[in-house]
């Protein structure tokens, strides 16, 4: 019982994170939805790791990696973005599309 | 006799040396040259002395080993090619010592040496043989040497032309030749000699394959003795130095495709139908280069169309099945031809023209010269006494034994046309008055060029006589090995072949001699048949218009096959795949959201798909 | 035994020296370039001469563990090991000579290059790495791995030292041979799958003899067979090449510099008659027969069509290029014969076409420096002003129409001897081309060097042709000189290199079936 509901939390967190993502023109936008859609992952392993079928603390590991890694991705991502707003003064995702064909 | 092997190896030697030093040498490279040959001619003579004592010497070597089989080089002495060797070293020998005068001062002297050294060489590897595959090897190589000399003086576009052609055109013998080579092989396994000759004997050979083959290895000589229809670089031929044309293009190199049949004689004489293509395209040609020498104006061209002429005379003695006679004529005639040529170039070397218009009274001028080519022209025309009426007496007589009336008739008109055209040339340069303009520059040629010329001018009366209806037939024995037996040809031929000489020269002294009959008899009655005659029947223009068109038009149809056909295949497939490339990068818009899009739009319809099935098919 | 890593692996050693030189002190490159390729030119010598003295190579065999691609337990331990094996026996020894000694004499031949020495010397010398490797590994893996090393040192070599259209040239190369190459990794990975292994000596043993048979992890149907043979056959047509799969000869002849097509003409199309005799014969000798039909009749067609193609070309270098798509078709006849002389034969045109081929582009490349043009129209009379360069032209003329006593012949001659105890009909139609051989190769040689002196319009921006009268030089004399050398001495005394092949060839012959 407890689990779907939680799957259910983590499946609205995803689509709203994927819609974000795909959709917003501002990348910091997009840079959070990601994120969003990170700690829906995360949340399945936790749910996964308390109520699974075999409950264990692979999944508490392994959400905190996914943590550090997003915090790591999410520095990376804001440094870029920095380097991008100098380059071109905008932040929309739309306008960097220098490597079209 | 087992140093038989030497005697090519001199003018190797006198060839390496001559190429690598030759430049510091100059003239002297004439000494080395002229060495060298000796040896080979007193080592010639050596083999020839104990062949006379019954020795025989045979000797292989392994030249590369396929599977089981072997296949060898050698050589091997019999009567034929001892007495080969001699005629061929002599002939070398006197055109060595005649060309340190002819060349002297040009300044590529001692490539010349280093040149006939080359042809000596392969001329006498060639004639030492003990198997085809060596007689190919070496057939092509006095090619080589023969091409390399026609294109001495490199520098005149029609030496040019005349080398390329004569390489060319004998090449399409040759290649008739090796195809015969490769078939006799895997019929026989083997390429010697004496294998092909027990296979005919024993009947393992086919009779068609026996003629077949005979018959290619009989377009080898063609090509390479100029016969009929692959005669037309010998003429060209002439633009090479006069002593090149005595030695290669009338005593040795063209009388190979003779030599040739005579050693694979018993091939043809198993085969009526190779004997028969070989004595008409021999007779055939005999008449047909004499009408052409009948109007030349070259001098060193009406002696090459009497090359092929009497080249086509030995041919029908071997197609009319007397070997002797062939080898014979083919001794004869090497002298005498190359007394004439040497003649000829002595009269070259003094006038600076070969146009016979331009020449004329020279009997006086030249001492030497002009009595030696008389004996010359004597002897080819056939006169009695001389070597050249004895060897066509034979030739005749052959072909009224072997009962083809026909080419006998064919014979005797080429020997009345012969003696004709020699005695034109003869009138017309040494007779008369003087129609040329180097008039005081006029003088006889150097020692070292009439000495040879008078040694050949005495085997060319002498040379007849080592066969003869009265002497003893010596050369007919020592070719058989006893067994020869002189066919009772009868007395009136001899007399038929006398009087047509006399016949033929009486006429050309009428027109060139004394001007009874006008010289343009000919021209003024068939303008047409002496503008066929002049133009050599027209067959370079017919090689031209058809041969070489047709292998043109091939080459420029495949050539847009090449550029149009295969390259448009290849642009084809290219294109195609460019388009698809350039339709996929269409796609990439740099859009990461929409990237991001279809990413999830296929992972949503892997995850219908998965719902859907079940799963199971993974 | 290190013998023939030594032996392949040494020219790297230049490759490392080169690596501290500087860019701009051209000669020491060229000093150090030259040197690296000697190692494996003496110890090729060395192994031959051994060889000749009766030596076994298979004692030179060298096998150490790689890579396992596979490891299940109901495989046998031997299965799916992949090993770094080297091995020669009589027909690679002729081949790694080949290229050792075209290796050096392309080295010294590379003074006419100039720009990049650096880069090309390494390039090189990484190319003569691949093509030794080629002929000295011992299973499939390997052979892949060093057969697309030579592509990628080509395609840089051919790409950025090449003529005008060098990367047009380069581009081509790649593409026909990466796809021969595709396709050749094909065949590869299936017979490594279905067999478990890529040696080729294992491979032979598996595929000929019924005992073995459950060796294999999967069993290999005669069809299978056919195709793979199929598929072999086609990625070496691309390299040979095959007509209509050399287009791309004639771009890299025409743009590649002339050192660097020595080594092409010389060795690398000598790859591809080498992989269909080792692997087409040698693996699949009863499927080759079905092919060999086709494959005699295709050759017949490589030599006419080269031949032809060859007579109407105004540049050397596309002469020379249509020459060798007509001297592959020779090889191709030999291996459509499949009997002894006929396989013997495809082997040494190949060795003779290598050293033939060195000796034109060596000249090509001379007459390139000195006039700044290679077309026969815009030269003549050169035997006049350059008579010992004219003379070797004449030679290597000669011995590319198959002049006896020169190596071209006995290539020819016993390929065609091979031929015509299968098919005389169409050996015949085949030996017409040695008629058009003498055409093409006479035109072009005697329109550049005899006739009326010609030279041509100088290069824009020179008033003067350069050196206009120079002839050989020493170091090109030299190469020149040991190319004939070489010739003459393989046609006068073929035995020397038939008596190394005569072991391989009869084991080819057993798995033929006699």
């Amino acid at each position: 019982m407890t689990l779907s509901a939680y799957l259910a939390l983590s499946l609205i967190l995803f689509c709203i994170g994927l819609y974000g993502a795909l959709t917003k023109r501002n990348t910091v936008i997009v840079l959070i939805c990601i994120e969003l859609m990170l700690n829906a992952v995360n949340i399945n392993f936790v749910a996964f790791a308390k109520y699974g079928p075999h409950p264990s603390v692979h999944g508490h590991v392994f959400a905190l990696f996914a943590i550090a890694v997003a915090a790591a991705e999410a520095a990376v991502g804001l440094a870029a973005l920095i380097a991008f707003y100098r380059n071109r003064k905008t932040v929309r995702v739309d306008e960097a599309n220098s490597l079209k064909h | 006799m087992n140093l038989a092997w030497v005697v090519p190896l001199f003018p190797l030697c006198s060839f390496v040396l001559l190429l690598w030093f030759g430049r510091k040498w100059k003239q002297t490279s004439a000494y080395v040259g002229i060495a060298a040959t000796l040896l080979s001619l007193l080592a010639a003579f050596g083999v020839l002395v104990s062949r006379l004592g019954g020795a025989t010497y045979e000797a292989n070597w392994t030249w590369m080993k396929i599977g089981d089989a072997t296949l060898t080089v050698g050589v091997s002495v019999t009567a034929l090619n001892a007495w080969m060797l001699v005629v061929v070293a002599l002939v070398s020998w006197l055109v060595h010592i005649y060309s340190q005068g002819y060349m002297a001062g040009d300044e590529r002297f001692s490539t010349f040496y280093a040149y006939l050294g080359l042809f000596t060489f392969a001329m006498l590897g060639l004639v030492l043989s003990p198997n085809l595959l060596q007689a190919y090897m070496f057939w092509e190589l006095v090619g080589l040497g023969s091409f390399l000399l026609i294109g001495f003086y490199f520098y005149k576009e029609e030496a040019k032309a005349a080398a390329k052609k004569a390489f060319i055109m004998t090449r399409i013998g040759d290649v008739g030749f090796l195809i015969g080579v490769l078939l006799l092989f895997w019929q026989t396994k083997s390429f010697d000699y004496d294998d092909i000759f027990r296979a005919v004997g024993n009947g393992t050979l086919s009779p068609g394959m026996t003629t077949l083959t005979a018959i290619l290895i009989f377009i080898g000589a063609i090509g390479k003795s100029g016969q009929f229809p692959l005669h037309t670089w010998l003429p060209d031929a002439m633009e090479g130095p006069t002593p090149v044309s005595a030695l290669i293009h009338a005593a040795t190199m063209v009388a190979a495709g003779v030599y040739l049949v005579a050693a694979l004689f018993p091939l043809y004489e198993a085969s009526a139908a190779a004997m028969m293509t070989v004595a008409v395209i021999g007779g055939g040609t005999a008449v047909f280069a004499a009408t052409i020498g009948l109007v030349q104006t070259d001098i060193k061209r009406v002696l090459a169309y009497s090359t092929i002429s009497q080249l086509g005379y030995m041919m029908l003695a071997l197609g009319s099945g007397s070997y002797v006679a062939a080898i014979f004529h083919l001794t004869t005639h090497a002298f005498f031809k190359a007394l004439l040529f040497l003649a000829a170039g002595s009269v070259i070397h003094a006038v600076h023209t070969q146009n016979i218009e331009e020449m004329g009274g020279l009997w006086r001028r030249l001492p030497w010269t002009a009595p030696l080519f008389l004996v010359g022209a004597l002897s080819i025309s056939g006169v009695p006494l001389f070597a050249g009426f004895f060897s066509k007496d034979e030739i005749l007589a052959a072909a009224w034994t072997n009962g083809s009336v026909g080419l006998f008739w064919l014979a005797v008109a080429a020997a009345l046309l012969t003696s004709f055209y020699m005695f034109r040339l003869f009138f017309l340069v040494f007779a008369g008055e003087a129609r040329h303009r180097h008039d005081g520059a006029v003088h006889e040629a150097p020692m070292s060029m009439t000495a040879p010329m008078v040694v050949l001018g005495v085997l060319s009366v002498a040379a007849g006589y080592i066969q003869t209806p009265w002497f003893g037939s010596f050369l007919g024995e020592w070719l058989t090995d006893g067994a020869y037996h002189h066919e009772a040809a009868p007395g009136w031929i001899a007399v038929v072949a006398a009087s047509v000489s006399l016949a033929g020269i009486l006429l050309a002294w009428l027109m060139y001699g004394k001007r009874t009959v006008p010289r343009d008899w000919l021209s003024a009655r068939a303008p047409y048949g002496y503008e066929l005659l002049r133009r050599h029947y027209y067959m370079d223009d017919l090689y031209r218009s058809t041969v070489v068109a047709l292998v043109s038009s091939i080459s420029r149809l495949l050539g847009y096959v090449d550029r149009y056909l295969v390259e448009g295949l290849v642009q084809f497939v290219t294109g195609t795949v460019n388009a698809i490339a350039a339709a996929g990068s269409r796609g990439q818009n740099g859009q990461a959201q929409t990237y991001g899009l279809v990413a999830a739009a296929g992972l949503a319809m892997l995850v219908v798909i998965f719902a859907l099935t079940g799963g199971d098919w993974l | 035994m290190t013998f023939l890593s030594l032996l392949v692996f040494s020219p790297l050693l230049g490759i490392g020296l080169l690596a501290w030189v500087r860019k701009t002190e051209t000669n020491m490159i060229q000093w150090i370039g030259t040197a690296a390729t000697v190692p494996p030119l003496l110890l090729s010598l060395f192994a031959f001469i051994q060889s000749v003295r009766g030596f076994p190579l298979e004692r030179l065999d060298e096998a150490h563990h790689w890579v396992r691609l596979a490891d299940f337990p109901f495989l046998t331990d031997a299965a799916y090991v992949i090993r770094y094996e080297l091995g020669i026996d009589g027909l690679s020894l002729l081949f790694i000579v080949l290229t050792a000694v075209l290796g050096t004499l392309a080295a010294v031949a590379s003074l006419l290059v100039n720009e990049e020495k650096k880069g090309y010397f390494m390039w090189l010398l990484a190319l003569e790495v691949g093509m030794l490797g080629v002929f000295a590994a011992a299973n499939f893996i390997w052979f892949f791995f060093f057969l697309e090393v030579t592509l990628v040192a080509m395609f840089l070599l051919v790409g950025k030292w090449g003529g005008f259209e060098r990367e047009r040239a380069a581009y081509s190369y790649l593409l026909y041979n990466g796809f021969g190459s595709a396709l050749l990794l094909v065949v590869i990975a299936v017979l490594v799958a279905r067999t478990g292994t890529a040696n080729f000596a294992l491979l032979g043993d598996m595929l000929h003899h019924p005992v073995a048979e459950g060796q294999l992890i999967a069993p290999l149907t005669s069809e299978a067979r056919h195709w793979l043979l199929g598929g072999l056959l086609l990625a070496f047509a691309f390299k040979l090449p095959a007509v209509p799969l050399h287009r791309w000869l004639i771009r890299v002849h025409v743009e590649a510099p002339p050192p660097v097509v020595m080594l092409h003409a010389g060795v690398l199309l000598k790859i591809a008659a080498y992989g269909m005799i080792r692997f087409g014969i040698g693996l699949f000798p009863d499927e080759f027969r079905a092919f060999a039909g086709v494959i005699a009749a295709l050759g017949v067609v490589n030599i006419l069509y080269g031949a032809l193609l060859a007579l109407r070309q105004h540049e050397l270098k596309h002469v020379l290029a249509y020459s060798s798509v007509s001297h592959m078709g020779v090889v191709l006849v030999g291996l459509g014969a499949l009997n002894e002389a006929g396989i013997q034969g495809a082997i040494f045109q190949s060795i003779a076409h290598g050293l033939i081929a060195a000796l034109s582009f060596l000249l090509v490349g001379v007459l390139a420096d000195r006039w700044g043009t290679t077309d026969i129209r815009r030269l003549g009379g050169l035997a006049a002003s350059m008579p010992v360069f004219s003379g070797y032209l004449l030679t290597a003329a000669l011995a590319l129409l198959g002049l006896p006593g020169l190596a071209g012949f006995v290539g020819e001659f016993t390929a065609f001897l091979g031929l015509f105890a299968k098919k005389p009909i169409l050996a015949a139609v085949g030996a017409l081309g040695l008629i058009f051989a003498a055409a093409y190769s006479l035109k072009a040689v005697l329109n550049v060097t005899f006739g009326r002196a010609r030279g041509s319009q100088p290069p824009a921006g020179q008033s003067e042709p350069r050196e206009a009268v120079a002839d050989l030089r020493m170091n090109e004399a030299v190469p020149a000189f040991i190319l004939v050398a070489l010739i003459v001495a393989v046609g006068v005394y073929p035995q020397l290199l038939a008596g190394q092949l005569a072991a391989a060839l009869e084991t080819m012959m057993n798995g033929l079936g006699g």
